[in-house]
C-alpha cells in the first residue's frame, strides 16, 4: 500500500513556463517561491520598522514623500500618531506570518524536507501548490489594506478586542482595515494547513528505503513538529478571526461588551467579551512563536554539525526537547494574559508551565554549547549565523525568566522590556536561521557558492546592530518605557529620548547592512562561482544528489540510507565523513537501528 | 543485509520491483494520514468554535432558551448516524469488491446527509422567521443567534461539502478512478461530520431548551 | 485500510455501535428533560458525548485497529478537551468576578 502513496507524486517535469515557475508543482519551486515571498516581506516590514523608528528617536521627524503611501496618515510627511500605529501593526503581521512563519518552515522546509527524507516530492504537490498560492494571496490582502481609504489596522498584530471588533467608530483603519488583516490571516491559516497536511505526511510516509525516522536529520525533524504545531494552531485562530469577520461584516458581538462607549458614541452591541479574543488568539500566538523559532533551532543544528565534523551529544535529547518544547508552547498561553485580571490560581497555573518551558529550551542550548566546546568549528558565513541564533536565543531566553513570573511581569508587562525579549528569542533568532540557512543551502538551491568574505561581512554588522537595537529595549522596559507609545513626552520618558536616538541610528544602520546580503544574494544567483553536489562535505540526503537537484529529486534512481544521518569522523572510516547513503560499514554503539 | 544486493552505491533503481520506500508510520498510507490530519485541524476548529459559545453562554446571565421542540433535531441526529452506517455499508461491499452496492450505498448516505441538511436549513428559516437572526434574537440576547447561526452554519458548511465530496468520489469510484481506500477516506470525513454533531446537539440544542 | 488488511470487524459490529449511539444519543435527549442546573446538565451530556465520541472513533473510524494512531488521537482528544475546559470556565470571571465559582 506504500508504494501506492509513492506513485501519487509522480508528475512528469513541466516544460511550460507557468507550469514551471508559477504555478508549479514541484516543491522545489514552491520553497523557492516562499523564500521569494518571505524576501519582499521582510523588505516591507524592515522599511516599516524604519519609518516607525525615525518617528521614534527623532520627533515630528518628515520623512520625504511618505505623503504618497498616506495623504491623511503622514499630512506634510510626519507621522500621525494612528499612522504610527498602524505601520506598527503592519510591521509586526508581516514579520510574524510572512516572514518568521514563512521563511524557515515554509521556504527551507518544502525544498529540503522531500529530499533529506529521500521523497520524489510531497504527497499532495497540488495542495503544496494552494499552500502557496493562498499564502500568496493572504500577503496580498494585508498589503492592499494600505490603500484603502483610511489605511491598514492600528490594532497591533494581537488585534485585541475590543479596539479591533468595533468598527470604524474606534479610529482609522478599524473598519476596512481590520476586515482585510482578517481575510489575510484566514487565507494565511488555510495555507498554512496545506503546508502542514503535506509537511507530516512526508515526514511519515515518504521516506526512502532505509530512513528510519530517527535517521532523519534534526532540520527534517525540526519542520515535522513545527509542522504538527501549524496544523492544530492555526485552526484555533481560523474561527478566532471568523469571529471577528462576523463582528465586522454580520453585526454580531463575540468580542464587543455590552454599553460600550467610544469616541462619545454607544455601540449597538451587546453581551461579547473581550476576554474571549484573547483565549483564542493566545492559543495560538503562543504556539505560533514556537513555530518561528524550532525551524532555525534545527536548520541551526544542522549547520553546526556539518561544520563542527561531529554530532551533537544526543540526537535523541535534542529532539525530544524540541518535541517537548512544542507540546508545552500550548500550556503556557495564559502567560500572556496575567494582566487580564486572571485570577492568581491561573496566573500561577500558566507561570508554572512556563518556567518548566525553559527546561527544554535551555537542554537544547547546553547541547549546542556542550558539543561546540572542543570542536574545530569551521568559521564560514553559515557557521557564523549558528553561533549568533544561539548568541541570540540565550540572550532573548533569559529575559523571558523574568516574564515567566506574574509578580514581575506584571511591572513588565507591555513596556519595551517585552518588545525586547520577543525580538531578540524569536524574530532575530529566526531570521539568523533563516540567514544561516541561506547561506548553507544556496549552493543547493541555486547551483551556485554565495560570497564568503561579504556573508561573514554581513554576520558581524548584523551581529553587532542588532544588539544595539535590542539590548537597550531591555532598559527601557525597566526605565517604565510602555511600547506602542508614538511619542515621548512625560517627564519620566524625556531622559530616555537619547537611547531611541541610540536605537533609532543603529536600526537604521543594520538596516542598511542587509543591503549587503540582497547584494550577495541576487550576485551569486547570476554570477556567483558553480556550486559542487556537497560544497560542504555534508552527510544527508540533499548532498547525495545532484546540484541543483533534478525535477525528481535523485534522477532515476532512489536514494537508499543505511546510517544515521551525521557520521562525522567516525573511527575507522576511509574519510571523515559518511553519507547516508554510503554502504560503508560503520562499527558505533551509538548507531540508531 | 538484504539491502545491499539491491542497490548498489546507497540507490534503488525507480524500477525494481522491490520496494523504494521506507513503510509508513502507524502504516497508514498518505491520503488516509492526510484526512486524519484535517480531521485533527477539523477538531480544533470546531474546538475554538465551541469555546467561544460556551463562554459567551456561561458568561452571559440571561441567556435564552428559545427551542421547545425536540422533535426536528431528534430526527436530524437520526438521519445522520444512520448515514453513518450505511458509509460503513458501503465501505464493506467496496472492500468486498461488491461495486454497484457499494455505489448505492454511498448515495444513499449521501441522500441521507442531503435531507439532514434539508431539515436544517428548514429549522434556520423556522428561526429567521421567528426574527432570530445572527445578529438579532427578540427572546434575549442577540448573541444566542450569533453563536447558534455560526456554529451550526460551520457544521452545515461541513455537510454539504461532505455530500459533494461522496457524490464526487463515489461517480468516479464506479467509473474506476477511485479505489475503496478512497471510500474509506471519504468516510473518515463523514464520521468525523456525525462526530461533530453529537457535540453540537447537546451544547447547541439540547442547553438551549425550554420545557 | 483495504481488502489487504483483515476486515474491521464485521457488519454485526457496526450496527450494535450505531444501536449504542443511538441510545445514547436518546439519553442526551432525556438528560434536557431533567430538572437540573445547566452546568450539571451540560457535565452530564459532555460525558455522553465523549462516550459516543470515542465509539464512533474506535469502531466507525477504525482506531481499534490502529495502536499507533489511537494512542495519538487519544492524546490529542483529552488535551484538547481539557483545553476546551479551561476556556469555558474562565468566563466565570466575567460573569461573577472570581474564576472556577459556580
Amino acid at each position: 500500500m506504500h508504494d501506492m502513496s509513492a506513485h501519487a507524486v509522480h508528475h512528469g517535469a513541466p516544460t511550460s513556463f507557468i507550469r514551471k515557475h508559477i504555478f508549479s508543482l514541484d516543491h522545489k519551486v514552491i520553497g523557492k517561491q516562499y523564500y521569494a515571498l518571505a524576501l519582499v516581506a521582510v523588505i516591507v516590514g524592515m522599511v516599516l520598522s524604519w519609518l516607525m523608528r525615525l518617528h521614534l528617536g527623532f520627533a515630528n521627524f518628515a520623512i520625504p514623500g511618505l505623503h504618497l503611501l498616506s495623504k491623511n496618515g503622514a499630512p506634510g510627511d510626519i507621522m500621525t500618531p494612528e499612522y504610527y500605529l498602524q505601520l506598527m501593526t503592519m510591521h509586526g503581521t508581516i514579520m510574524v506570518f510572512f516572514v518568521l512563519t514563512t521563511a524557515p518552515f515554509a521556504a527551507f522546509g518544502n525544498f529540503f524536507l522531500p529530499i533529506q527524507t529521500g521523497a520524489e516530492d510531497m504527497p499532495f504537490p497540488h495542495f503544496n501548490m494552494m499552500s502557496f498560492w493562498v499564502t500568496f494571496t493572504g500577503f496580498v490582502i494585508l498589503m492592499a489594506s494600505f490603500f484603502v481609504s483610511d489605511g491598514p489596522t492600528l490594532g497591533g498584530w494581537t488585534q485585541y478586542a475590543p479596539l479591533s471588533a468595533v468598527g470604524a467608530v474606534s479610529g482609522p483603519g478599524q473598519g476596512t482595515g481590520v476586515v482585510l488583516w482578517a481575510f489575510s490571516i484566514a487565507f494565511f491559516c488555510v495555507g498554512q494547513l496545506f503546508g502542514s497536511l503535506n509537511f507530516i505526511t512526508t515526514t511519515l510516509d515518504m521516506r526512502c528505503k532505509g530512513m528510519s525516522l530517527m535517521r532523519l536529520p534534526l532540520s527534517a525533524w525540526a519542520w515535522f513538529i513545527t509542522s504538527i504545531m501549524g496544523l492544530t494552531a492555526f485552526a484555533v485562530l481560523m474561527p478566532a478571526v471568523i469571529l471577528l469577520i462576523l463582528d465586522h461584516i454580520a453585526g454580531t458581538s463575540f468580542f464587543v461588551a455590552s454599553n460600550l462607549v467610544i469616541n462619545d458614541s454607544l455601540l449597538p452591541h451587546s453581551g461579547g467579551s473581550t476576554l474571549l479574543w484573547q483565549h483564542l488568539f493566545w492559543f495560538f500566538g503562543h504556539p505560533e512563536v514556537y513555530i518561528a523559532i524550532i525551524p532555525g533551532m534545527g536548520i541551526v543544528s544542522h549547520i553546526l554539525i556539518t561544520n563542527m565534523r561531529r554530532p551533537m551529544l544526543s540526537h535523541r535529547v535534542l529532539i525530544y526537547s524540541m518535541g517537548a518544547l512544542a507540546v508545552l508552547s500550548y500550556m503556557v498561553y495564559g502567560h500572556h494574559m496575567f494582566v487580564s485580571g486572571m485570577n492568581p490560581i491561573s496566573s500561577l497555573a500558566f507561570s508554572f508551565p512556563t518556567l518548566i518551558i525553559t527546561i527544554p529550551s535551555t537542554i537544547v542550548v547546553l547541547i549546542w554549547l556542550g558539543s561546540l566546546y572542543g570542536s574545530k568549528l569551521r568559521i564560514n558565513s553559515a557557521s557564523l549565523f549558528a553561533l549568533g541564533f544561539i548568541s541570540m536565543f540565550i540572550s532573548g531566553g533569559i529575559s523571558g525568566f523574568f516574564l515567566a513570573q506574574p509578580s514581575i511581569d506584571i511591572l513588565l508587562h507591555a513596556t519595551y522590556f517585552v518588545v525586547g525579549h520577543f525580538h531578540l528569542v524569536m524574530a532575530v533568532a529566526a531570521i539568523f536561521g533563516i540567514f544561516g540557512g541561506t547561506y548553507f543551502w544556496f549552493p543547493k538551491m541555486t547551483g551556485r557558492m554565495m560570497n564568503e568574505s561579504l556573508g561573514q561581512l554581513h554576520f558581524w554588522l548584523t551581529f553587532v546592530g542588532a544588539y544595539c537595537i535590542f539590548m537597550p529595549f531591555h532598559y527601557l522596559g525597566i526605565a517604565g518605557n510602555v511600547r506602542r507609545y508614538q511619542a515621548f513626552v512625560d517627564d519620566y520618558l524625556i531622559p530616555l529620548i537619547p537611547v531611541h536616538k541610540f536605537i533609532t541610528v543603529a536600526a537604521l544602520a543594520t538596516g542598511a547592512v542587509q543591503l549587503i546580503f540582497i547584494y550577495n544574494l541576487i550576485y551569486s544567483r547570476f554570477w556567483g562561482a558553480p556550486a559542487p553536489d556537497n560544497p560542504w562535505q555534508g552527510t544527508s540526503l540533499e548532498w547525495s544528489t545532484a546540484t541543483p537537484p533534478p525535477h525528481n529529486n535523485f534522477g532515476d534512481k532512489m536514494p537508499v540510507v543505511y546510517h544515521d544521518p551525521y557520521q562525522y569522523s567516525v573511527e575507522g572510516a576511509s574519510s571523515d565523513f559518511i553519507m547516508q547513503t554510503s554502504p560503508e560499514p560503520v562499527h558505533s554503539a551509538d548507531e540508531e537501528k | 543485509m538484504s539491502q545491499a544486493d539491491l542497490s548498489i552505491h546507497g540507490q534503488v533503481s525507480r524500477t525494481a520491483a522491490t520496494e523504494v520506500m521506507a513503510a509508513p508510520a502507524f502504516s497508514i498510507p498518505a491520503k488516509k494520514m492526510a484526512m486524519w490530519l484535517f480531521i485533527i485541524a477539523d477538531t480544533a476548529t470546531f474546538a475554538g468554535c465551541l469555546v467561544a459559545y460556551g463562554f459567551i453562554r456561561n458568561g452571559t446571565p440571561d441567556w435564552p432558551r428559545p427551542f421547545h421542540s425536540i422533535t426536528n433535531v431528534a430526527i436530524m441526529t437520526f438521519v445522520l448516524l444512520t448515514s453513518s452506517l450505511t458509509m460503513l455499508m458501503g465501505i464493506r461491499s467496496a472492500q468486498k469488491g461488491e461495486k454497484s452496492g457499494a455505489f448505492r450505498c454511498v448515495m444513499f448516505t449521501a441522500l441521507l446527509g442531503a435531507v439532514f441538511a434539508l431539515l436544517h436549513i428548514r429549522e434556520w428559516l423556522e428561526l429567521i422567521d421567528k426574527g432570530v437572526t445572527i445578529f438579532h434574537n427578540p427572546f434575549g440576547t442577540p448573541l444566542f443567534g450569533a453563536a447558534f447561526f455560526s456554529v451550526t452554519g460551520l457544521h452545515l458548511l461541513h455537510v454539504t461539502g461532505g455530500v459533494i465530496a461522496l457524490v464526487a468520489v463515489g461517480i468516479r469510484y464506479m467509473g474506476g478512478r477511485y479505489t475503496a481506500d478512497d471510500l474509506e477516506v471519504t468516510g473518515l470525513y463523514w464520521h468525523f461530520v456525525d462526530l461533530v454533531w453529537m457535540f453540537v446537539v447537546p451544547l447547541i440544542y439540547l442547553l438551549n431548551m425550554s420545557h | 485500510m483495504s481488502a489487504s488488511n483483515t476486515p474491521n470487524g464485521g457488519a454485526g459490529r457496526d450496527v450494535a455501535v450505531y444501536v449504542c449511539l443511538l441510545i445514547l444519543a436518546a439519553i442526551q435527549f432525556v438528560i434536557s428533560y431533567q430538572n437540573i442546573s445547566a452546568s450539571s446538565m451540560f457535565a452530564r451530556m459532555f460525558i455522553v458525548a465523549i462516550i459516543e465520541g470515542a465509539l464512533a472513533l474506535l469502531f466507525f473510524m477504525h482506531l481499534w485497529e490502529n495502536r499507533g494512531l489511537r494512542w495519538f488521537v487519544l492524546i490529542f482528544s483529552i488535551a484538547t478537551t481539557l483545553g476546551m475546559q479551561y476556556g469555558w470556565t474562565d468566563s466565570y470571571r466575567q460573569l461573577l468576578g472570581v474564576p472556577w465559582a459556580h
